[in-house]
C-alpha cells in the first residue's frame, strides 16, 4: 500500500477537543489529489436503518456505526515525496496527548517509510474518541471517527464510509473475545 | 458523449419522488454556465425519460434533474473558483458530502456531492467538472442507493458519472 494515512477520531465540532490544523488544508493546494468525505450522525444513523442485516459485511457496518456521531476523512495524494512534511503531521499529533488521549498502536518502517498509529480518547471508561496516523512517503489521508468503538472493531472499520482499509494497520482482532464481548 | 452513462448512474444510484430541480441545482448549472460561457446541452427526448422513469421506476427513479456541458474550453473561463462559485450557489442547507478534487497525469477532475434531508427523504445534488466537461445530477436517494453512498462515498463520488471504469 503506497498511501500515507492519517485516520483522526475525534468528538463532535462542538466539544472538539482536537483540530484539523489549517496546514493539512493547505496541503490541498500542492496535492495531486484531494478527497475529501463528511459524515455526520444523521446521515450515519440513516445509513445504519438502511444498511442489510442480512448481509455479514453490512450488518458487521450496521453494528460498527451504531455508535458513532461523525466520520470525517481527508486523504492527500502527492506527485512527489516531499508532498508534505513531518511536520504538518506533528501539529496534529502534538494534540493528542495524555491523560484524554493514549495512543494504542505505532508501526514504524525504515524500509518503505511508512507510519501508523492509532489514538483513543476515554471518557468515563467509554471511547469516545479515536485517531489513527498512518502514514506514507506520497500519500497522506486525514479521517475524523467521532463517537464510540470498539478498539478491536477499528479494523472493521477500514474500507467502509470512505475510511480506508486498515488491514496493514490495526492487527486483526480475536474474534474469540469479540464474541465473548457480544 | 457521457449523457447516457451519467444517465444510467444517475438511474442506479438514486431514487424518489417526481418534483422539480431545486433552486440551487438551477444555480450550480448557472455558475458552470457563467465560468465557462455556455450553456448545458440540450439532451434528446430527455423529457421522455422522466416521463419513462415516472411510470416505470427504474431502480425506483421517478425523477431525475441533469446537466451536461461538453466540449468547454479553458480559453472561455471567466477564471473564477469554480468550486468556491459551486459552494457558493448550494449554500447552507445542503451538507458537503464528499469532494474530489484531482489533477494527476494531465486529467483535471473536481467532483463535489451534497447532501440534503428533507423530510424522511434524502436529496443528493452532485457536480463533476473535468477540463472540457461538466454534469450536474440532482436525484432522491432511495434505501439502497443511500447505504452505498454511505458505505463507499469515495467510490461513488469517482463513478457516478459513468465515466471512470471500474
Amino acid at each position: 500500500m503506497r498511501l500515507a494515512i492519517v485516520l483522526l477520531a475525534v468528538l463532535p465540532l462542538a466539544a472538539q477537543d482536537i483540530k484539523m490544523p489549517a496546514n493539512l488544508d493547505k496541503l490541498a493546494a500542492k496535492a495531486s489529489e484531494v478527497v475529501d468525505v463528511s459524515l455526520d450522525g444523521a446521515l450515519l444513523q440513516l445509513a445504519s436503518r438502511f444498511l442489510s442485516e442480512k448481509d455479514p459485511d453490512e450488518a458487521n457496518v450496521k453494528r460498527l456505526i451504531a455508535g458513532l456521531k461523525g466520520v470525517y476523512v481527508k486523504s492527500f495524494e502527492f506527485e512527489d515525496r516531499d508532498g508534505y512534511k513531518e511536520s504538518d503531521v506533528e501539529e496534529f499529533r502534538a494534540q493528542l496527548r495524555a491523560p484524554a488521549w493514549s495512543r494504542i498502536v505505532g508501526t514504524r518502517s525504515k524500509k518503505n517509510g511508512d507510519n501508523s498509529e492509532v489514538y483513543v480518547k476515554t471518557e468515563g471508561g467509554q471511547i469516545s474518541g479515536l485517531a489513527i496516523i498512518v502514514t506514507e512517503p506520497k500519500e497522506l489521508t486525514v479521517v475524523s471517527i467521532v463517537g464510540s468503538i470498539r478498539p478491536e472493531d477499528i479494523r472493521d472499520l477500514g474500507g467502509h464510509l470512505g475510511i480506508p482499509k486498515l488491514d496493514n494497520v490495526v492487527p486483526k482482532s480475536d474474534k474469540k473475545d469479540k464474541k465473548e464481548d457480544n | 458523449m457521457r449523457s447516457i452513462p451519467v444517465l444510467a448512474a444517475a438511474l442506479l444510484l438514486g431514487s424518489g419522488a417526481a418534483r422539480a430541480a431545486d433552486r440551487e441545482f438551477t444555480e450550480v448549472v448557472r455558475a458552470i454556465s457563467d465560468e465557462f460561457h455556455t450553456r448545458p446541452q440540450s439532451i434528446p427526448l430527455f423529457g421522455l425519460v422522466n416521463v419513462f422513469t415516472a411510470a416505470i421506476h427504474p431502480a425506483g427513479t421517478r425523477h431525475i434533474d441533469l446537466a451536461v456541458f461538453e466540449h468547454l474550453s479553458s480559453h472561455d473561463r471567466e477564471g473564477r473558483n469554480l468550486p468556491e462559485s459551486i459552494l457558493n450557489a448550494v449554500g447552507r442547507s445542503w451538507k458537503p458530502f464528499v469532494q474530489v478534487r484531482s489533477h494527476k497525469n494531465g486529467h483535471e477532475e473536481t467532483v463535489l456531492v451534497y447532501m440534503r434531508q428533507e423530510g424522511k427523504e434524502w436529496k443528493l445534488l452532485a457536480t463533476a467538472v473535468e477540463r472540457d466537461e461538466a454534469t450536474v445530477v440532482q436525484l432522491l436517494l432511495n434505501a439502497e442507493a443511500l447505504a452505498r453512498w454511505m458505505a463507499s462515498p469515495e467510490h461513488c463520488a469517482r463513478h457516478w458519472n459513468g465515466d471512470v471504469t471500474e
